[in-house]
């Protein structure tokens, strides 16, 4: 029994998570060369209940999707087209810093691309002497100047998939679950039952054993996988694996999202989610061809609903009679993760097993992230199956640490004097001693790979560097730097110049080149 | 600058266009789009390599001229030294437009001829008419009218062309080093040709339809082409 190869998978819950991890596994182990096999390795059954909606707000993606949206074997002019899908080159955080009233210049931008030359020199400690002229960001990467003139991050002869600046997407949550479903089911060979499940036996060891749905009756599987969102239906309900709240360290719980349509159907499109600071949260605003989508998340314990709304009404320029028309949608965030994702035969991916705030749009690459380990180090058999959940868990937990201390540092860094929600952010008591260590660290160098305490992080030692000196932080200069470094550093950020004047000039703008895909579509090579 | 405007026997009854080749006139191109049902003439003399649309990113074939922008080893004094002229090189100043006439009572697009009255060949003092005096068409025009044809559906085979070239995974990117006797050394990138691996791996069944769809040979014909580029550097080292 205990050697039994594993082939039968049940995932429960048919969000993103459930269908990316469905892809990504058929794609693993049934398909050749974009074929599926004839008789497939995996059984993979994914469950809906037709009675629960899926959240669909996770409209922000890191460029690791397209990896994965090219393994799963999605055509990327397909994606685009049907997911209305833009590009997105990084976020931009505004009025993070400083109150707004301090009329001092406030925004910066976190890109996808590392800095130039990251393999040849961690130019960093480089620029530090020259904070004051050009902000880091520009300094070592295209991308600031690129996203602020709103182009795209690549041209219609690039190869799907590839690029010339690093990018991910925004998207429409709803249309890519679609997308993937019918992918999926049509081409991967994935059973799709919509149904609910009423009742979970377990074994005589612990495992899960079958499901008992309401209209399948018994269905039973050797791997679970739980996809049902915040509920946690398999990992926590059933298996009470415990859930490790973060609310004291960031704060956020609730969040109201809206869609909003361009004033006029040529607008630009922004090529880069933009955050900006609030008294009591932040709101995202991400940009797609057809609308855009904005929302406000805060601190219910800073804020009521209700000036929430109008702080949402205000950064949109509505009131009055216009605002009483709209009707954002109330979202409730249990800030937290569980204490592990697998447990016996079950793994939770996506919000079963856990989510923060949608700050730094981590969710979506932490679903990727364990599909894509899932699929790769998929069990042969029960028996191994605890030593490869045992590592897959620990790993978790650090992604989760990271994660937590990187969103943190977004607000203990913030000079935001006015409002308590920023102050009560810098309460020592509030910040991991792993952030508030590091923090002390970098006031004598920048942040460097070593910092990072784990190989394939889901944020690199570049993405503290951005946060860090787009907010201003002040890291003591090095007080020895070899000339020869020196002058590889310089050439290196002339290099950077005169490549982002090069890409400025040549690259179309983001709604320019969605038409094109619209009407031509990328190439294939 | 261009200016199309549909070619009318009113307004352009004076309107000439001069026929030699030369520089001045706009044929100093390092590469023209050519398409399989003229790849016979045109891989006697040029190398035929893909490359992409700037505009649209999408795939055509090329005669290859030269080995950098505005340089055409076959143009001198003399004129174009090749006997063979690849179509779309042969079709200026004119181009192929669109008009929706009224067919009894039904709305049909027409093919017209246009003409880039901006376009260096075109004059009202030299070159050849395209109006007889007493109306009609010379036999210029009327060649015009049959090249442009030509190219319309040669167009839209080529493109089916590549799109099969790009379904069996049948071109790959290259990059050609030139390097001349002078020491000169040029490097091409952004041209295609066809994978002859994947070519010698192709099934029985793709290579039946391939070649029932006529492009079985328009393949080979390119692969043969590339000893062309021998020529061109030959060329290229005999003008110094």
């Amino acid at each position: 029994m205990m050697q039994k190869p594993i082939t039968e998978i049940i995932i429960v819950g048919g969000g993103t998570a459930g269908w990316i991890t469905a892809g990504l596994l058929a794609a693993e182990h049934n398909v050749d060369k974009g074929v599926l096999a004839h008789s497939p390795k995996l059984n993979i059954t994914l469950i809906e209940s037709p009675d629960v909606a899926t959240i669909g707000v996770g409209e922000g993606t890191w460029p690791s999707m397209r990896s994965t949206l090219s393994k799963i074997g999605i055509d990327e002019n397909d994606f685009i087209r049907q997911c209305d899908a833009s590009f997105k080159q990084g976020s931009r955080f505004i009025n993070w810093c400083k109150d707004p009233q301090s009329n001092v210049a406030n925004s910066y931008l976190h890109p996808f691309s590392l800095p130039h030359g990251h393999q040849e020199l961690d130019l960093c400690p480089y620029w530090l002497p020259h904070a004051e002229q050009v902000s880091f960001a520009e300094a070592v990467c295209s991308q600031q100047v690129l996203t602020q003139l709103g182009l795209a991050p690549k041209s219609i002869v690039t190869a799907q998939y590839h690029f010339q600046n690093n990018y991910g997407y925004h998207l429409n949550a709803a249309k890519f679950s679609q997308l993937l479903t019918e992918h999926c089911t049509q081409k991967l060979g994935v059973i799709h039952i919509r149904d609910h499940v009423s009742q979970i036996i377990n074994n005589q060891h612990g495992d899960i054993e079958k499901l008992i749905t309401k209209q399948n009756g018994e269905i039973s599987g050797q791997l679970f996988i739980d996809c049902t969102g915040a509920k946690s239906l398999l990992l926590g309900e059933h298996l009470q694996v415990p859930f490790l709240s973060q609310k004291s360290v960031l704060f956020n719980d609730r969040a109201l999202a809206i869609q909003v349509p361009y004033s006029d159907a040529n607008s630009p499109i922004a090529s880069c989610t933009h955050s900006t600071a609030q008294p009591n949260g932040w709101i995202w605003d991400i940009g797609l061809p057809t609308r855009k989508g904005v929302g406000y998340v805060y601190s219910s314990s800073h804020t009521n609903d209700i000036d929430a709304q109008k702080t949402l009404f205000n950064y949109l320029g509505v009131d009055g009679a216009a605002a009483d028309k709209l009707e954002p949608r109330q979202l409730a965030i249990n800030p937290g993760y569980r204490a592990k994702c697998w447990q016996n035969n079950c793994i939770a991916i996506g919000m079963a097993a856990g989510f923060i705030e949608p700050l730094e749009a981590s969710a979506l690459a932490l679903i990727e992230w364990t599909a894509s380990t899932l699929a790769q180090q998929l069990p042969p058999n029960r028996m191994v199956m605890d030593t490869i959940s045992a590592r897959v868990n620990e790993r978790y937990q650090l992604h989760w640490q990271q994660i937590i201390d990187f969103l943190k540092l977004h607000y203990v860094i913030s000079r935001r004097e006015v409002d308590g929600y920023w102050r009560d952010h810098r309460e020592s008591n509030s910040i991991p001693d792993s952030l508030q260590a590091m923090l002390e660290l970098w006031r004598y160098q920048t942040p460097s790979q070593q910092d990072i305490s784990y190989k394939e992080a889901l944020f690199p030692a570049a993405s503290f560097q951005y946060v860090l000196y787009g907010m201003g932080y002040i890291t003591q200069l090095p007080n020895h730097v070899k000339p020869s470094m020196q002058q590889l550093a310089q050439r290196l950020f002339n290099d950077n110049q005169q490549r982002t004047q090069a890409l400025a000039k040549n690259l179309p703008s983001n709604r320019e080149l969605l038409d094109k895909v619209a009407q031509y579509g990328f190439p294939k090579l | 600058m261009s200016q199309h405007v549909l070619l009318n026997s009113i307004e352009h009854k004076d309107v000439k266009v001069m026929t030699h080749r030369s520089a001045a006139l706009g044929d100093n191109l390092w590469y023209s789009v050519t398409f399989p049902q003229e790849f016979r003439s045109v891989q006697a003399h040029y190398p035929i390599f893909f490359h992409k649309d700037t505009a649209t990113g999408q795939f055509y074939a090329v005669a290859l001229f030269g080995f950098q922008q505005n340089d055409n080893v076959f143009l001198s004094e003399q004129g174009w030294s090749a006997s063979y002229v690849p179509l779309t090189v042969r079709r200026q100043p004119f181009l192929i437009g669109q008009q929706t006439v009224l067919e009894d009572g039904v709305e049909r697009q027409q093919r017209v001829i246009h003409v880039d009255l901006d376009h260096p060949r075109v004059s009202e003092t030299e070159g050849e008419a395209l109006f007889l005096p007493y109306g009609g068409n010379t036999p210029l025009l009327d060649e015009v009218g049959e090249i442009l044809e030509v190219i319309h559906h040669g167009l839209q085979d080529g493109q089916r062309f590549v799109d099969a070239l790009i379904e069996h995974q049948l071109l790959e990117s290259f990059t050609l080093d030139i390097e001349l006797d002078n020491g000169q050394k040029n490097q091409m990138i952004g041209f295609y040709t066809i994978n002859e691996e994947t070519l010698a791996g192709l099934s029985a069944d793709a290579l039946a339809k391939l070649h029932q769809q006529g492009y079985l040979q328009a393949i080979y014909m390119t692969l043969a082409s590339q000893s062309n580029v021998r020529d061109l550097l030959n060329l290229k080292n005999a003008q110094g």
